[in-house]
C-alpha cells in the first residue's frame, strides 16, 4: 500500500469513527494527534469529510438505493422501501438473516440453558466465557467461527466474557442487543419488552434497535424500555467498593423505581408457588430498595409492610393485594 | 439520548496551546469545500474558533479538531437554512446567492461521478455503505445485520469513501482539463 493510500484510508477511517454519539476521550486524543502529524493528514481528512458531510453523496446514495430496487442486491434490507420504519426493517433483516442461517449451517444450532425457580446454575460456554444464570432463566447460546451469540429468552444473567478480538460476543434480549467488547455484565430481562443492563468491567456497546448505540462502561447502568435507553446513576450498592458481581448472584435484588411486577419476575424465580397480583394495577406500583429475592418470604415481607400490600400464602398460590385499610371501602 | 458531548472532558483548564492558525486553515478548506457561497468561509470558520476558544476556557477540550468540525458543520447548516427562509420569504432573487453555472456543472459532474463510483462497488460494500451513510445504522449495527465482523464493516466503510472520493477527484480533474 502506498503511503497516500495508507493516509486515505486512514482519513476514512477517522471520519467513519468521529460520526457517531460517542467516541471516548483515548480515541479523541489520538484524531488530534493524528491530524498534528502532517497537512496531507489533514488535507485529506477534511476533504473526506467534507465528502461524507455533502449533498451530493447523500443525492447519489438516495439514486443508488432507488435505482437497485428491483435488482440484485446481497441483503434484502435495501428492496425495503427507504420510508419504511428502520425498527421494523431491522426486524425484517434480524429474521431473513437468522432464517438463513438455520438453512444454511443446522449442525451449528443453539446449546440452550435452563434454569428451575431458585436454581442457578453456572456455565463455562465453548469459547470460555463464564455466565452466571439465575433462577427461572434460560439462555440460548449459539458460537460460530465469525461471532458468538447469547439470547436471554427469560431471566437474568451474569456475563464473563473472554476476550477475542475478530469475534464478537453478542447479548440479545427482547429487541435489546448489546455488543461485548471483553468485558464483564450483568443482563436482567425484566419483560418482553424491559431490559436492565450493568457493567462491571470494560465496556459494551447497547443497541435497542435504533441507529445509535449507547456505550456503557464499567459501574455504567442503562435500562431499555421498549426501544428507549435511559442511563442510571451508577449502583449504590457498588460504591466505593466497586463489586465485581451484581448483587443477585449473591441473592439480593437493588430496586430504584421499578415497577412492582419486575420485582415480583425476580422473587418468582426463587419461589415454586407461583406469585399473583389481584389487582393488575399494583403491577405499575413504584418500588425501590433492597431485596432479598432469594427468600420469598423476606422479600414480600419488606414490600408488605413499605407499601401497604396484604400477601397471603394460599395453597396453590401467594396472592399479593392492596391491604383492606387502603382500600377506603 | 443523554449522552455529553465527546470531545469535552470536565477538567478545568487554561486554553489549551494550540496552532490556531493550522486548525483555521484547515477548517477553512472544509468549509470551501462543503458551500458555494465564498462570503461564508471567512465567517464560519472565525466563529468557530472563536466557539473553541470559549469552550476551551470552561473546559479542558479533548479533541479540538473532532469539535471544531462539529461546529463548523453546524454553522453551515444553521446558515443554509436561514439563507433558504429568506429567500422565500422576500422572493427576491441575489445574483449572488445562486450558484454559479461552473459551480452547477461541477455539482452534476460530482454527482454522475458518485453514482457510477456506486455502481463500481461490490454489493457488499455498496449495502454497507448505504446502510451506514444513508440509514445512519451503526456499525455494531450493520455487523450484526450482515453477519460481518466489526472490522470487516469498518474496513468496507473506509475502502467505499476513499473509492468515492477517488472518482470525485478524477472527475474535476477530467472537468478542468475539457476546458
Amino acid at each position: 500500500m502506498t503511503r497516500e493510500t495508507q493516509i486515505a484510508e486512514d482519513a476514512a477511517l477517522w471520519v467513519n469513527r468521529l460520526d457517531q454519539p460517542a467516541i471516548d476521550t483515548s480515541a479523541s486524543r489520538a484524531f488530534d494527534a493524528w491530524m498534528a502529524v502532517d497537512v496531507a493528514h489533514r488535507d485529506k481528512f477534511t476533504d473526506l469529510q467534507a465528502l461524507w458531510h455533502s449533498d451530493a453523496l447523500i443525492e447519489a446514495l438516495r439514486q443508488t438505493v432507488t435505482a437497485s430496487a428491483t435488482s440484485d442486491l446481497v441483503t434484502p434490507s435495501v428492496t425495503a422501501p427507504p420510508w419504511r420504519k428502520p425498527v421494523v426493517w431491522l426486524t425484517t433483516t434480524a429474521c431473513a438473516l437468522a432464517a438463513t442461517l438455520v438453512m444454511l449451517i443446522p449442525s451449528l444450532s443453539p446449546a440452550t440453558y435452563r434454569t428451575g425457580i431458585g436454581n442457578g446454575r453456572s456455565i463455562v460456554l465453548a469459547d470460555g466465557s463464564q455466565v452466571a444464570l439465575s433462577g427461572n432463566s434460560e439462555l440460548r447460546v449459539r458460537v460460530l467461527p465469525w461471532q458468538r451469540v447469547a439470547t436471554l429468552v427469560r431471566g437474568e444473567a451474569f456475563f464473563d466474557v473472554a476476550h477475542e478480538r475478530w469475534r464478537p460476543f453478542l447479548v440479545r434480549s427482547g429487541d435489546t442487543s448489546v455488543a461485548v467488547l471483553g468485558t464483564a455484565f450483568n443482563v436482567d430481562r425484566q419483560d418482553a419488552t424491559r431490559t436492565a443492563v450493568e457493567v462491571y468491567r470494560g465496556a459494551v456497546a447497547l443497541d435497542a434497535g435504533q441507529s445509535d448505540n449507547l456505550v456503557l462502561r464499567k459501574g455504567d447502568r442503562a435500562r431499555v424500555v421498549d426501544d428507549r435507553i435511559t442511563t442510571q446513576a451508577p449502583n449504590p450498592a457498588a460504591g466505593a467498593t466497586a463489586a465485581a458481581r451484581p448483587d443477585w448472584t449473591a441473592g439480593w435484588f437493588e430496586a430504584s423505581d421499578v415497577p412492582l411486577s419486575v420485582l415480583i419476575a425476580k422473587v418468582q424465580r426463587h419461589s415454586a408457588k407461583p406469585i399473583r397480583l389481584r389487582d393488575p394495577a399494583l403491577a405499575a406500583l413504584p418500588v425501590s430498595g433492597r431485596f432479598r429475592v432469594s427468600n420469598p418470604a423476606r422479600a414480600l415481607n419488606a414490600i408488605r409492610g413499605a407499601y401497604a400490600l396484604d400477601i397471603r400464602y394460599g395453597r396453590s398460590a401467594i396472592l399479593i393485594a392492596p391491604s383492606r385499610a387502603d382500600q377506603g371501602s | 439520548m443523554p449522552v455529553s458531548l465527546p470531545q469535552i472532558d470536565d477538567r478545568e483548564s487554561d486554553v489549551p496551546d494550540q496552532d490556531w492558525e493550522t486548525v483555521a486553515a484547515t477548517l477553512a478548506r472544509y468549509v470551501r469545500a462543503r458551500t458555494s457561497r465564498h462570503d461564508l468561509v471567512e465567517d464560519v470558520v472565525q466563529e468557530t474558533l472563536a466557539r473553541l476558544v470559549q469552550q476551551g476556557r470552561q473546559q479542558k477540550l479533548v479533541s479540538v479538531y473532532a469539535l471544531g468540525f462539529r461546529i463548523a458543520a453546524n454553522l453551515l447548516v444553521d446558515h443554509h437554512r436561514r439563507d433558504r427562509h429568506y429567500s422565500t420569504e422576500t422572493e427576491i432573487d441575489h445574483a449572488s446567492d445562486a450558484p454559479l453555472p461552473d459551480r452547477v456543472i461541477a455539482g452534476r459532474q460530482e454527482l454522475a461521478a458518485l453514482t457510477a463510483a456506486l455502481d463500481a462497488m461490490p454489493p457488499l460494500r455498496r449495502d454497507v455503505f448505504i446502510r451506514r451513510r444513508l440509514q445512519g445504522q451503526s456499525c455494531a449495527s450493520i455487523a450484526r445485520d450482515l453477519a460481518l465482523n466489526l472490522k470487516a464493516v469498518e474496513k468496507h466503510i473506509t475502502r467505499g469513501l476513499a473509492d468515492l472520493h477517488r472518482a470525485v477527484i478524477l472527475a474535476n480533474d477530467a472537468g478542468n482539463d475539457g476546458r
